[in-house]
């Protein structure tokens, strides 16, 4: 029989969004029929600020008890100084904490209660290793402690105080395979076991597809891309490759839209979407592309497989091109020649591989047993 | 030789320095020397308490070995005692905790940023004595090469928090002995981290006489001896008063206590007491050759290297019980026996004195537990496969 088991997340509640924030509400929320679970986070809702905003003290979210503790100190004014320092230039290990302390949130209650009521834990899992509660929290707690990472192939996963974080816990929760071999190759810690996680996926929505096309009036052949359109997630290639090569069919960018966008009658920027919208066009789409170089675990994937769609994604992304040789559900291009080439020859088969391989692969009861393990050895 | 590959040990202070952990470390490092390329990092103190800088800044040779030493910003500060109170208090906070390793000393800033930054110049990294600024916040920067020497007692100090990683972080923990490692596995939960009973070795010299000891002294009778610091601390007051009282109970008992050590409080002045003052390690031996029983009144031993030395040479050992390490070797061993107060202390004396078969089993049980573990031979091959195995998984 399990103990009460304590999730700590740097944010937490209905209104926060975030890649790891959602997972580790899902994740809380799939914990509470089975076991007493609670969660220490802070009172902040934004993650750059820090600012206050949800009241500190106990309240309850969907039935769990979340302790909300008081952000003392937010983002400082100076952040990107010291973030260019330790990121680009030589420094020093104290330049490293300095950085950790002016990122934030800087949340010292919460680390007091780990302190001080840890032990009252049969486990904790801590999510995110980049901010002060995990960095800080987790090695009060190292005999009971769960990292879920979410780690990146990024500078910071290098700095010196980092290091222990990924020795110290009993198991750690990746997203991906790709996830834990970067991991594994970057920190030799090996001695800790880990488990494969993934994430469980809301049921997808039912898209009308042709009420999509109507709507905004495309025929023929249609490729879409999901999310922020920006230059951080590479559509600024990918357009200008459309533009330039001009296939027959329509790219829909569905997102908020963060760059210039030349002006084509084949690139059609609709901004945010509802999602009814999202899964109107998935159901309308010959593929959807993510030329995205970063990605942590490409849940939009996992949406277009859920739909049915095949994927076109870049093959230097390790995460999206790992996902798409596992699963079969799309094509990867290393060159223009061959994004034109998936484009040319993109079809549904691909996409009904990439539907099997979700729901087996996805599969909650997959997630709730990995995350027993994670827990049994926590408690072991 | 020297293929093993490349070591740094980090010590609060190196050299000629007193204290069991540095003088551990150094004869470690000695016997390591013919396998690794070896450097030290420690700092500029000679003085555990102060710590101030009496050493130049840099580096320097000890025994052939090149020690780095770096500055220390920060000694043991005026208000330790508060801080230590503070840290000492169930309620403690995660504040107080901080404010006392700081308290304590040596704060070697420069010291944790060379680990950070020449990690991966050394294929392993020994780290002595948990408590000090140095490991307690170093072994987080190297832990995929960190090997643990945490000489840990049953000390309040070891219940903070802030510990806790240095238990868990490292790659492997040597441990001076086995309740070391039991103490240290109840109270942190880490028996995931590889671990071995390591220790020192001893070195029991070949040519030992206990009569050139006695003809030199001029010491006949029964000899009860008491080797190291002569200190309340270590039980000295009591063990004055319970040999005073026992030769005193009119039943004609025959014996000298034989002290050698530096003197550190008086030492009470009569006959059947000879304070020989800091021994040669050549008399140290004769006089535990001569000695009939060893004594160890210290209630706060952990791994004694005088117990190791007088099995060495064959010695029964007489250890006071309040020291649960020393008891849980004796009895291990078959080399002690333990009391717990003076009528235990006369009794068993009585025994041990009268017994001379007693007294050889007692010793040769006591030797041949030191010839199984405790010996050179067995550390370094120990320490060497223990860092093999460190390669092997940063490999």
């Amino acid at each position: 029989m399990s103990g009460k088991v304590l999730v700590v997340v740097q944010r937490y509640g209905e209104e926060v969004t975030g890649g790891s924030e959602s997972h580790a509400r899902m994740l809380v929320e799939r914990l509470a029929p089975r076991y007493p679970v609670e969660v220490a986070t802070t009172n902040a809702l934004d993650y750059w600020t820090w600012a206050p905003h949800y009241a500190a003290g106990t309240a309850v979210v969907s039935g769990v008890p979340v302790h909300r503790f008081a952000v003392e100190r937010g983002r400082s004014a100076d952040y990107k100084a010291i973030e260019r320092t330790v990121m680009l230039e030589p420094h020093t290990l104290a330049d490293e904490w300095t950085w950790i302390e002016q990122q934030g949130p800087h949340c010292p209650g919460l680390l007091d209660h780990l302190h001080r009521h840890g032990t009252t834990y049969s486990s904790i899992i801590f999510y995110t290793y980049i901010y002060g509660p995990t960095v800080l929290g987790l090695p009060l707690v190292p005999e009971r402690a769960v990292l879920i990472p979410t780690a990146h192939d990024e500078t910071a996963l290098r700095l010196a105080p980092y290091r222990a974080l990924f020795h110290l816990p009993r198991a750690i929760g990746f997203l991906t395979p790709e996830e834990r071999a970067l991991v594994r190759r970057t920190f030799r810690n090996d001695e800790v076991p880990d488990e494969v996680l993934g994430t469980v996926l809301e049921t997808p929505g039912v898209g009308d597809g042709a009420a999509f096309r109507a709507r905004y009036g495309i025929d023929g052949r249609l490729f879409v891309y999901l999310g922020q359109v920006s230059e951080g997630k590479g559509v600024d290639d990918l357009v200008s490759w459309w533009a330039g090569a001009s296939p027959d069919a329509t790219l829909v960018l569905a997102g908020a839209v963060r760059m210039p966008i030349p002006e084509h009658d084949r690139i059609r920027a609709l901004g945010r979407v509802s999602e009814r919208e999202k899964w109107g066009a998935l159901a309308a789409a010959d593929a959807l592309i993510l030329p995205s170089r970063f990605e942590s675990l490409g849940i939009v994937l996992l949406e277009a497989w859920q739909a049915g769609v095949p994927v076109i994604v870049r093959a230097d992304n390790p995460v999206t091109a790992g996902q798409v040789a596992r699963s079969g559900g799309g094509w990867t291009y290393t060159s223009a020649d061959e994004l034109g080439a998936a484009v040319r020859g993109a079809d549904r088969a691909r996409g009904a591989r990439g539907q099997a391989w979700v729901a087996r692969e996805y599969a909650p009861e997959r997630f709730d047993a990995a995350l027993d393990r994670l827990i049994a050895w926590a408690e072991a | 030789m020297t293929t093993d590959g490349t070591l740094l040990v980090v010590a609060q202070r190196y050299g000629d320095v007193a204290g069991g952990a540095e003088w551990h470390a150094r004869e470690l490092v000695r016997h390591l020397v013919p396998h690794f390329r070896i450097k030290v990092a420690t700092t500029t103190a000679t003085d555990y308490w102060t710590w101030k800088n009496d050493l130049p800044i840099g580096e320097e040779l000890v025994d052939g070995v090149t020690v780095r030493r770096f500055p220390v910003d920060r000694g043991r500060a005026r208000d330790f005692r508060r801080r230590e109170r503070a840290a000492f208090n169930p309620g403690r906070s995660l504040e107080d905790e901080r404010r006392f390793i700081e308290a304590q000393g040596p704060v070697t800033p420069d010291l944790l940023e060379y680990v950070a930054s020449h990690v991966t110049e050394y294929d392993a990294i020994l780290f002595f004595t948990y408590i000090y600024y140095p490991t307690a916040y170093g072994v987080a920067l190297a832990p995929d090469r960190a090997i643990l020497v945490p000489t840990a007692h049953d000390e309040p100090v070891l219940s903070l928090t802030t510990y806790r990683r240095v238990f868990h972080a490292p790659r492997a923990i040597a441990y001076n002995t086995a309740e070391e490692r039991d103490l240290v596995q109840a109270r942190f939960g880490n028996e995931r981290v590889p671990h071995e009973v390591v220790g020192v070795g001893v070195e029991r010299p070949a040519d030992v006489s206990g009569d050139r000891f006695r003809n030199g002294f001029g010491i006949g009778g029964p000899i009860l001896l008491y080797v190291g610091r002569v200190v309340p601390s270590k039980g000295c007051d009591r063990l004055f008063s319970d040999f005073a009282r026992w030769k005193d109970d009119g039943n004609g008992h025959r014996g000298t206590l034989v002290v050698l050590g530096k003197a550190e409080m008086p030492i009470p002045v009569r006959p059947d007491i000879r304070h020989l003052g800091y021994a040669r390690d050549a008399d140290k031996w004769d006089a535990y050759d001569a000695a009939d029983v060893v004594v160890m009144p210290s209630r706060l031993e952990s791994l004694s290297i005088v117990a190791l030395e007088a099995w060495s040479a064959g010695k029964p050992l007489l250890c006071h019980a309040g020291s649960a390490v020393l008891r849980s070797m004796s009895r291990r061993s078959g080399g002690g026996v333990f009391y717990r107060d003076y009528d235990e202390f006369g009794a068993l004396l009585d025994l041990l004195l009268g017994d001379a078969g007693l007294r050889a089993t007692l010793g040769a049980g006591g030797r041949a537990f030191v010839d199984r573990t405790y010996t050179w031979p067995v550390v370094v091959q120990k320490y060497r496969d223990l860092i093999a195995e460190v390669r092997v998984r940063n490999r």
